[in-house]
């Protein structure tokens, strides 16, 4: 027992030192207050009204943003570890693999293809007047929301794949074969059999392509125009450009509890839907 | 049929960007468009020269390989200690040590800069992106450690205790030859993890660059072409390593 406490001693510090404690300090923060640009401890509720009034709409649309990335994620994410399982044969590991090296690698270089593609001068307005569906560059593709949301969904996408594959590996071909030969349709099989025994999987890749889209800056700043702004770069802004840290903290943790507000409600909706489900085929 | 062409669909998705990036790295044409321009390596060349990357590359280096090393430090002591604990405590500690990879990366490079500037009042830096890389690239160290340790036969370190072997003897001699490659692999993806995050370098750096921040200033100020250049030798960076950890650890999901 004392050598596992000494054997997690290391990483738990690191968590503790640079993550609990600056989270908690952070949190702490949001309630101070800002006298011409100097940080004063204090007990104020201004940075949090701020939150509220100022940034409610961006916050929103910041929440839509990142409940598209989440939903489109995890649909992509099945259909693909769907074919890798089931459809693919001996090309199923390959799949995986082209998948998880993807996974660490390019933030920044994913989001400045799209640059690159979507852009006035981009691939897609070269493709789209070279065949002739259009004399002038469409400016709408970049500079939008739906610039920001296909980045962001091309970045995450492998990030939903791997817990919606692990937990299709689990799904047997044995009890798929016995729903068919019992006379059930291919949607049947679908919903009823492969769908309820990968709901895990479904749950945390939407979760976590959701908070990790609703948190991003990156993506809206270089790709969402004035019209994709979301919330992460006023974050920054009022963080750094403002100097005001209790108002950058205060929207950061303000938007942190509304996503897991959204999370825990779904998950509290999946669960009444499957005990449903599981009365009405009893 | 119909998959084959679904998958086909999803690959070029999924590849076709990042290899156009490649792509056009090795054109004469500035811009990413066509035409290309004829096959040119021109770009690296004037990388190879630019002082303000070579800086950007070691500092890269250096957090990367500190990471790497301390991270799986950390990393596998925690999996060692976790593997014959009991499985509400693994579930807990797995939970709360993979928290920090589930906040967004802004509130955590947010935090520490709080921690470190106002609540300590020291100063910003290279040592400080390393503490952030590894409490990001830590968990996945224990997640390629556990999986490893789970096929592991404690019988061989049981039998080197039970002939007089120290707890550190035994694990030396028996235990890390092992899962050595296992420990090579969770090390290549935390460089890997390192060199291509970006969020908590830009605020913890304080001064100078890495690669990713590097990269940022060519993406954000001009339309510099070189930018292909470095974007490709950061991809080719980051995906090579997580190819060669994938093969030295077999890890699968």
């Amino acid at each position: 027992m004392r050598r596992a406490i000494l054997l997690l001693a290391p990483s738990l510090a690191v968590l503790i030192g640079i993550f609990a404690i600056p989270v908690l300090l952070l949190f702490v923060v949001s309630f101070w207050s800002v006298k011409s640009f100097r940080l004063q401890p204090d007990f104020s509720l201004a940075a949090w009204h701020r939150f509220f009034t100022v940034y409610g709409d961006l916050t929103l649309y910041t929440l839509a943003v990142g409940l598209a990335v989440g939903l489109f994620c995890t649909l992509l994410g099945f259909v693909f570890a769907y074919a890798a399982r089931f459809k693919a044969g001996r090309f199923g590991d390959l799949l995986l693999v082209a998948t998880l090296i993807t996974l660490f690698g390019g933030y920044l270089v994913k989001i400045y293809a799209w640059k690159s593609i979507l852009g006035a001068d981009g691939l897609l307005n070269q493709a789209l007047m070279g065949i002739g569906l259009t004399s002038q560059p469409l400016a709408f593709l970049i500079y939008s929301r739906g610039a920001v949301i296909i980045a962001l969904v091309h970045f995450l996408l492998p990030f939903a794949i791997l817990p919606i594959y692990a937990s299709l590996r689990n799904v047997s071909e044995t009890t798929i074969e016995a729903a068919r030969d019992l006379g059930a349709s291919a949607s049947q099989v679908l919903m009823r059999v492969i769908v309820p025994q990968c709901l895990s999987g479904l749950f945390s890749a939407f979760a976590f392509c959701f908070l990790l889209a609703a948190g991003d800056y990156v993506t809206p700043m270089l790709l969402g125009g004035t019209s994709g702004s979301m919330l992460g770069q006023f974050v920054l802004l009022e963080f750094s450009t403002n100097f005001n840290w209790p108002a950058g903290s205060a929207m950061s943790f303000g938007l942190l509890f509304v996503c897991l507000l959204v999370i825990g409600a779904l998950a509290a909706a999946g669960s009444r839907l499957m005990r449903r489900g599981e009365g009405a085929a009893s | 049929m119909i998959w084959r062409l679904v998958i086909a669909l999803f690959l070029l998705f999924m590849l076709g960007p990042i290899l156009l990036v490649v792509l056009f790295s090795f054109g004469s044409n500035a811009l990413i468009g066509f035409p290309m321009g004829g096959l040119t390596l021109d770009w690296y060349t004037k990388l190879a020269q630019d002082t303000g990357f070579h800086s950007a590359f070691w500092a890269s280096f250096i957090v990367a390989l500190a990471t790497a090393t301390l991270a799986t430090i950390t990393g596998t002591c925690a999996a060692l200690a976790l593997t014959k604990a009991a499985p509400k405590l693994v579930r807990s500690a797995l939970a709360a040590l993979s928290l920090p990879v589930l906040l967004p990366p802004l509130v955590v490079a947010i935090a520490i800069v709080v921690l470190f500037v106002r609540g300590l009042g020291l100063g910003l830096g290279l040592p400080v992106v390393i503490l952030g890389h590894i409490l990001v690239a830590q968990p996945f160290v224990i997640l390629i450690v556990m999986a490893r340790l789970a096929r592991f036969d404690q019988a061989t370190v049981d039998a080197a205790r039970d002939l007089g072997a120290t707890h550190w003897q035994a694990f030396r001699l028996v235990t890390l030859p092992q899962i050595a490659s296992a420990l090579i692999g969770a090390a290549l993806v935390s460089a890997a993890i390192s060199l291509d995050d970006f969020i908590i370098a830009s605020f913890t750096i304080g001064g100078g660059n890495t690669i990713s921040t590097f990269v940022w200033g060519k993406m954000r100020t001009t339309l510099d072409p070189s930018i292909n250049a470095i974007a490709t030798i950061l991809l080719v960076l980051t995906v090579g390593l997580s190819a060669l950890a994938l093969r030295v650890s077999k890890y699968k999901g």
